[in-house]
């Protein structure tokens, strides 16, 4: 049972808007440390606990409202001066933050939360007080002290105004109403009397002295030592349900509102139109108009397939902010000193391509923090600045959104890629000598290779490069490393705009187009019979010094050749490269998928319509691939030899 | 005044949070609700619509509430606006700066609808006077 009953709606809401809230918040804790006396950002993170607090007490999430009541005030007092930053107070607010996502993650599943560690709680209220984040305070003075700003600032007493100025005690009380202010949720600031004497009431609403605090002096007279308040924020971050929401910009939405509606107009031009050429009237400006109409609603249905993708465009910035935090967290842990330089947050993708596209980038922040910086020491020796940076970028190139990480770093060396590739029994000696320098990078790809020996308890997780590359693409994406010893390495990712429309190439075989990934296609070649090589029992060609393997399509679909392919289509596939062996092309066309229902022949993704109105299939190359792997592809490729 | 029709505009950053006071004010049957996101765009919606009653939060990026209740007053097709000032700042301090701009009632989140209907009631009789 939820313990949300008829708020699920609300509470949705709530987390979509928090936890973005949130996740600006950590960012800007991050810009904070590089300009503790900002005032503009002290500002914008106080708010954001502040709303975060707001909209948690109107659902009753009280270990929430506690928390967030702390930083909040703790906020306030370092905008107004009061408190200074030290790495201490940023450590403990820190944690807040990460408690606070944790609790998110609760409310995601339904469940109210458990209140926050009392040693946090403790520290918060110790940094309020202007005593250092971790000393073991007496209780007593600890639950008295947040009543004195309430006695200070409530002169409640004074029995007449002193003439002259307005009489405060009757504004006041015009505005609160005679009666006392609601019991329930009242903040004890408001109440003229002690504290104390309302805490056991108030505990589970807003009582600055949580209950959990109270009823376990022990825990609180504890030293709080002070490795909690360091744990990554990530290690705690539960992985909540991916959201089915999506907020859309209502300019957006009126652009596909009007776009509709012009077409509707232009079906009506043609709708007479129709009527008329019925009738007989074919003379030349019914033509015309005909024509024109036509045009219209293709540029009009363009436009709308642009507009109704747009609404499911969300900025990268939104996956990106999360990292500065991770970063920032990692590096200290691992003892180096990093900055994780953001651009190009503005850029727009796909809303569930984002989502996808998170763990992949994770894994490369942590990699890049964890594998390619070297230690201080390293840097120091090889006369680096001593502070690392890893840039993470987004840009728009065409069609397709590039992302990059790059860090300064010490690079990886192909020979010992190799060599650990060896070792790992993940290629032989001889495929080893037979790869070049950028070759052996994408080596770490292959499931089962990690550059270091022992696992660190960072990077190492159970994923390796392996996951994410099959994560980029399952995004019809793909990976590139480039990396020079000592300078660093750049992990370049290349992905479509959109899953919804794919750019595809449409070949002929035995009659019949089928469509591949354009994603994948590299170059088209001609296949002359004299340039086909045996080479271990497999048909290759030479293409600029590369040999490739030539795979027929006809083979891999498992029908029988009507005539020799007269072309190659080269295909850059995952692990390798290969020649895709066809009879001809019809040219490249933009598609949208259609999943076949009921029935999945192996590697066939969808079909989808051409102009004129054939079906057409469109091949899922990886799938292909595999299932002619699992069909025996010597005898396969032995037979083609035996053709060519 | 105390009308079902009434036109509130509710002021907030936090998208849940005007909600949650439009759902209110529903629950209190007043369910001609505009919104606004800060101080600066309800200043905006104001002076080019008709209202009758603003419900505004205080800390808002742009313009705040309590800075968007001291142009209200300084307008003068505005000034008549009944302002409820809903917000989490419970000291003594805010509630007199609110007072003094103009405010005719302030609220402390969170708050029931019974309790947000005794303050619009309690407005409500003091503007009758």
């Amino acid at each position: 049972m939820s313990d949300f009953g008829g708020m699920e709606d609300l509470l949705q809401d709530f987390l979509t808007e928090s936890s973005e809230l949130l996740s600006e918040v950590d960012n800007k804790l991050v810009e904070l440390e590089k300009r503790p006396d900002d005032r503009a950002l002290l500002n914008d993170i106080f708010r954001g606990f502040h709303t975060i607090k707001g909209g948690a007490g109107f659902l009753n999430v009280d270990p929430m409202v506690s928390l967030c009541h702390r930083t909040e005030n703790l906020f306030d007092k370092l905008r107004n001066g009061e408190i200074t930053l030290t790495p201490e107070i940023m450590d403990a607010i820190l944690a807040a933050t990460g408690v606070v996502r944790d609790m998110f993650g609760a409310l995601s599943q339904g469940r109210q939360p458990i209140p926050a560690d009392p040693e946090l709680l403790h520290a918060l209220d110790n940094v309020l007080e202007g005593k250092p984040a971790l000393s073991d305070a007496p209780l007593v003075e600890h639950v008295h002290a947040p009543a004195a700003p309430v006695q200070a600032a409530a002169p409640a007493s004074k029995p007449v105004p002193a003439p002259g100025t307005p009489d405060w005690d009757l504004l006041y009380n015009s505005l609160l109403g005679k009666e006392p202010p609601a019991p329930a949720h009242t903040q004890p600031a408001i109440s003229p009397e002690p504290i104390i004497e309302h805490a056991p009431v108030h505990i589970p609403q807003v009582a600055p002295v949580s209950a959990p605090v109270i009823a376990d002096p022990m825990q609180t007279l504890k030293p709080a030592p002070a490795a909690p308040l360091n744990k990554p924020a990530t290690s705690s971050q539960q992985l909540a349900a991916p959201e089915t929401t999506i907020r859309i910009d209502t300019v957006r939405l009126d652009q596909v509102l009007n776009l509709s509606g012009e077409i509707g107009l232009t079906k009506n031009r043609l709708t007479t139109l129709r009527t008329d050429i019925m009738a007989g009237k074919m003379d030349g400006s019914t033509l015309k108009a005909l024509d024109e109409a036509i045009g219209q609603l293709d540029l009009l249905v363009g436009d709308l397939q642009n507009a109704v993708m747009k609404t499911r465009m969300q900025p990268i910035g939104r996956l990106f902010q999360k990292y500065p935090r991770l970063a920032r967290d990692l590096a200290r842990q691992l003892g180096k000193d990093v900055e994780l330089v953001i651009s190009g947050e503005e850029t727009e993708l796909d809303k569930t391509m984002l989502e996808d596209l998170n763990d992949p980038l994770v894994h490369l922040v942590r990699n890049a923090v964890d594998h390619g910086i070297e230690t201080a020491e390293e840097r120091a020796v090889s006369g680096k600045p001593s502070k690392a940076v890893v840039e993470l970028s987004a840009t728009q190139v065409g069609d397709h959104i590039l992302i990059e990480i790059t860090d300064d770093g010490r690079g990886m060396r192909p020979d010992v890629i190799r060599r650990k590739a060896i070792e790992k029994g993940l290629i032989d000696i001889e495929t080893a000598n037979s790869l070049d320098d950028k070759q052996s990078l994408q080596l770490i790809f292959l499931p089962g290779f990690s550059t270091k020996d022992q696992i660190s308890s960072v990077s190492g997780r159970g994923v390796g490069m392996d996951v994410v590359k099959t994560n980029i693409q399952r995004l019809n994406g793909r990976i590139d490393i480039q990396s020079v010893v000592g300078e660093g390495s750049r992990f370049t990712i290349s992905l479509p705009l959109t899953l919804a429309i794919l750019p595809v190439l449409v070949v002929k075989v035995c009659d019949q187009p089928f469509a591949v990934p354009l994603a994948m296609v590299r170059e088209i070649i001609t296949i002359r019979q004299e340039q086909v090589q045996e080479v271990s029992g497999r048909a290759t060609i030479v293409v600029r010094d590369e040999i490739l393997s030539v795979r027929s399509l006809a083979h891999l679909i498992g029908w029988q050749e009507t005539q020799l392919p007269q072309f190659g289509v080269l295909m850059q596939s995952a692990e390798h490269s290969f020649i895709l062996a066809v009879d001809s092309f019809i040219g490249r066309d933009d598609v949208v998928i259609k999943p076949l229902q009921n029935i999945r022949p192996r590697g066939i993704a969808g079909a989808t319509l051409s102009g004129d109105g054939s079906i057409v299939l469109v091949l899922d190359m990886e799938d292909l691939l595999a299932s002619a792997h699992a069909d025996n592809s010597a005898i396969m490729t032995s037979r083609l030899v035996e053709q060519f | 005044m105390n009308d079902q029709n009434m036109r509130f505009l509710v002021v907030d950053d936090f998208s849940t949070m005007r909600r949650i006071v439009r759902n209110l004010l529903k629950e209190l049957g007043y369910s001609n609700v505009d919104e606004a996101e800060d101080g600066q765009v309800a200043l905006h919606k104001l002076k080019n619509g008709v209202f009758d009653f603003v419900v505004t939060d205080w800390n808002m990026p742009n313009m705040t509430g309590i800075e968007l209740l001291r142009q209200i007053r300084a307008d003068a097709q505005l000034k008549h606006l009944p302002v409820l000032m809903v917000t989490a700042e419970a000291k003594k301090e805010n509630i007199i700066e609110a007072a003094t701009a103009g405010a005719n009632g302030y609220i402390v989140k969170p708050f029931t609808a019974a309790t947000l209907d005794e303050k619009l009631k309690k407005i409500f009789s003091n503007m009758a006077k």
